[in-house]
């Protein structure tokens, strides 16, 4: 008797295991695996930062020449194109802030650029993008300050928010 | 004759559990074994598989670079996906809510899978379509800045493929986990039968020699093989068995000598006792003329010569049958007429009622039926109360001669001793006309005729109306064998 109720859980127990390998056989779903960091490389033109869904957002435009800083300021100022436009792109750097110089500040600590408007009332977005775009275009880098003359005073030191 | 216990075929015997025990181990065993060796052949069929498809599809992707417009159009989106597509895999490409796929029917991509890639590292994950496993590969494309810092362009690339080919050699493997697994079942059943016959065997048979010990055949050994535990018990059980046979031959000698002695006792007593049966036979002649005390003497003298002649001769005839050597002297008999010959020489006629149906023939040894009849009609007569009757009855190859009383019949303490020797049922009547062996000589004689295998017979009991009953059954062909035989 008491061999018989010590056999009965073992028997389970083998029976379970054999249910238990029959149903993991195959292959089965997984969660998510994750490896190496994404993929990253060059681009070749301009590059500017939009605003889309209220973030700001790289778009590369296709370029023969690397433009000038100056020169990218104005594009960036022109805002987004039709087709950038009907992907819902936008810009909120106002157009009059074109034409601008773009030159190294007094003691060489960081970027100074010279705006043709106002800066005082240019919203956060906009001086990200601004500086973001300047950094996209290989003046300085993201980690330099980043100082904006405007008609109405100095916007100080802004460095591109990583993201 | 199957000696009990030995019969084959029990549920829970020996053979049934070790083939358990074997089975249950060696599928348990080959469970783990295969189920570990299977899940890891898995686990690395599978991992080979994915991050083989994720250097493909980042090798491909390389291709991509460097990219030239962002956003992209549809078509170059289309272009994109039709590009990194092949046999193998299908692509999907994202370039924010915009989306470019070849050929695949429905989108299998998982929220927690784009989660992942939108975070920036390359992810994938097995999900089933269909009841079919698929591989999912997700990755961003970054744009190195100039600054050295990569930025998410909004492209995400995600490649399809299917595990249908890793599925299949994981079957496979399965399918030979299994047949290990059935195979091992297969061995260990074997080697449980194996090792079963082996522990089994001298099991057996040591049962066997016991049974044939207890059966009385003393001289059973067993052979004692190997050194292990078994052997031990076999070992232990000759021992046991030669020292039983010892014994109960060393009881045997001590008996047949003590028999021996008192035959040899009788024989030597019959001499002088024949020559003071003559002398007090003379004596007795003598006694009434004999005064007073002495003519008293001489009668006693004479009839306990007579009484001790009579003891004597029965020695004799009980150390005949102790030592085997008593015979039948066989004669065509009607037991009618000897019976009635019986009652008649001992002048019993008229004190017994005898129903005696005539014609009952039989061969057999007319003294010795004489002798029981008359011993068991002479108790009756007096021990029991009258009315004594003899009744004979006949079967096809045996005949029964009841021998009834109407006296208070047998104690129940006395009848399994009535055919004891000397024994005395009644301890006040000490010295008796009787030897003490009359009870026991008709017992031998009745077992010295035999038919078929069968002896003869003589049994006391009491008639449920009261008064002992000896009922004598013989054969009425006796055979003539050898008579007295093994005891």
């Amino acid at each position: 008797m008491t061999r018989r109720t010590a056999t009965r859980p073992l028997l389970a127990g083998v029976l379970v295991l054999i249910a238990v390998l029959a149903a993991g056989c195959g292959v089965r779903p997984s969660g998510v695996i994750t490896g190496s960091p994404a993929l990253r490389g060059p681009s070749i033109g301009v590059g500017l930062y939009l605003v889309r869904d209220g973030e700001i957002t790289l778009v590369v435009r296709p370029a023969k020449t690397r433009p000038s800083p100056d020169e990218v300021i104005g594009l960036l100022a022109a805002g987004p194109d039709e087709y950038e436009r009907s992907l819902g792109f936008t810009s909120e750097v106002p157009a009059d802030l074109a034409p601008a110089s773009v030159g190294p500040v007094a003691d060489r600590s960081g970027l100074g650029v010279t705006l043709s408007g106002p800066v005082g009332t240019l919203s956060a977005t906009a001086v990200d993008q601004i500086v973001c775009t300047l950094g996209s275009a290989g003046i300085g880098d993201s980690s330099t300050p980043v100082t904006l003359h405007g008609s109405d005073g100095d916007r100080q030191s802004q460095v591109c928010p990583r993201f | 004759m199957n000696p009990p216990g030995w019969a084959g075929g029990r549920t829970s015997g020996l053979r049934v559990r070790l083939l358990l025990a074997f089975a249950l181990l060696g599928v348990t065993t080959t469970a783990v074994v295969a189920s570990g060796s299977y899940f890891q052949a898995r686990r690395v069929i599978l991992q080979q598989a994915q991050d083989a498809a994720v250097v493909s599809l980042t090798d491909q992707l390389a291709k991509a670079y460097p990219l030239r417009q962002l956003p992209p159009t549809q078509d170059e989106l289309d272009t994109m996906a039709q590009l990194l597509s092949d046999r193998d895999e299908e692509v999907i490409v994202y370039y924010h809510d915009m989306r470019a796929q070849n050929g695949l029917a429905l989108d299998p991509l998982t929220s927690e899978l784009r989660q992942s890639v939108r975070d920036g590292r390359v992810a994938w994950q097995r999900v089933s379509i269909d009841g079919q496993p698929v591989l999912l590969i997700g990755t961003q494309l970054m744009l190195d800045q100039p600054d050295g810092t990569p930025r998410p362009s909004g492209l995400e690339v995600y490649a399809v493929r299917s595990l249908i080919p890793e599925q299949q050699s994981i079957e496979r493997l399965a399918t030979l986990a299994w047949g290990t697994g059935g195979l091992s079942l297969v061995l260990a059943v074997l080697l449980a039968l194996v090792a079963a016959g082996g522990v089994l065997r001298p099991v057996r048979e040591l049962g066997r020699a016991a049974h044939r010990l207890g059966e009385g055949d003393l001289t059973t050994r067993l052979v004692v093989r190997g050194t292990d535990e078994l052997a031990d018990v076999a070992r232990t059980f000759n021992n046991t068995a030669e020292r039983l046979e010892r014994q109960v031959g060393e009881l045997r000698r001590m008996e047949s000598d003590a028999r021996r002695f008192v035959a040899d006792v009788s024989h030597e007593l019959r001499t002088p006792l024949a020559a003071m049966t003559a002398v007090t036979d003379v004596l007795d002649e003598e006694a009434d003329r004999l005064p007073g005390d002495a003519g008293r003497a001489a009668r006693l003298v004479s009839q306990e010569t007579h009484n001790l002649t009579r003891l004597v001769e029965d020695l004799i005839e009980v150390s005949r049958f102790d030592s085997g050597t008593a015979r039948l002297a066989l004669d065509d008999v009607d037991v009618a007429a000897a019976v009635t010959a019986t009652l008649r020489v001992r002048g019993w006629t008229d004190r017994v009622r005898a129903d005696l149906p005539p014609g009952v023939m039989a061969r057999l040894d007319p003294r010795r039926l004489d002798v029981i009849v008359a011993n068991l009609v002479g108790n009756a007569l007096r021990h029991g109360a009258p009315a004594v009757t003899v009744r004979l009855a006949a079967e096809p190859h045996w005949f029964t001669v009841e021998v009834r009383d109407h006296g208070p019949g047998l104690d129940p303490e006395v009848l399994p001793h009535v055919f004891d020797r000397f024994y005395k049922a009644d301890t006040a009547r000490t010295r008796s006309e009787g030897s003490g062996l009359g009870l026991a000589i008709a017992w031998e004689n009745a077992r010295l005729h035999r038919y078929a295998g069968q002896r003869g017979s003589l049994v006391a009991g009491n008639a449920p109306t009261g008064g002992a009953v000896f009922t004598l059954r013989l054969p009425r062909a006796a055979e003539a064998m050898r008579a007295g035989g093994v005891r």
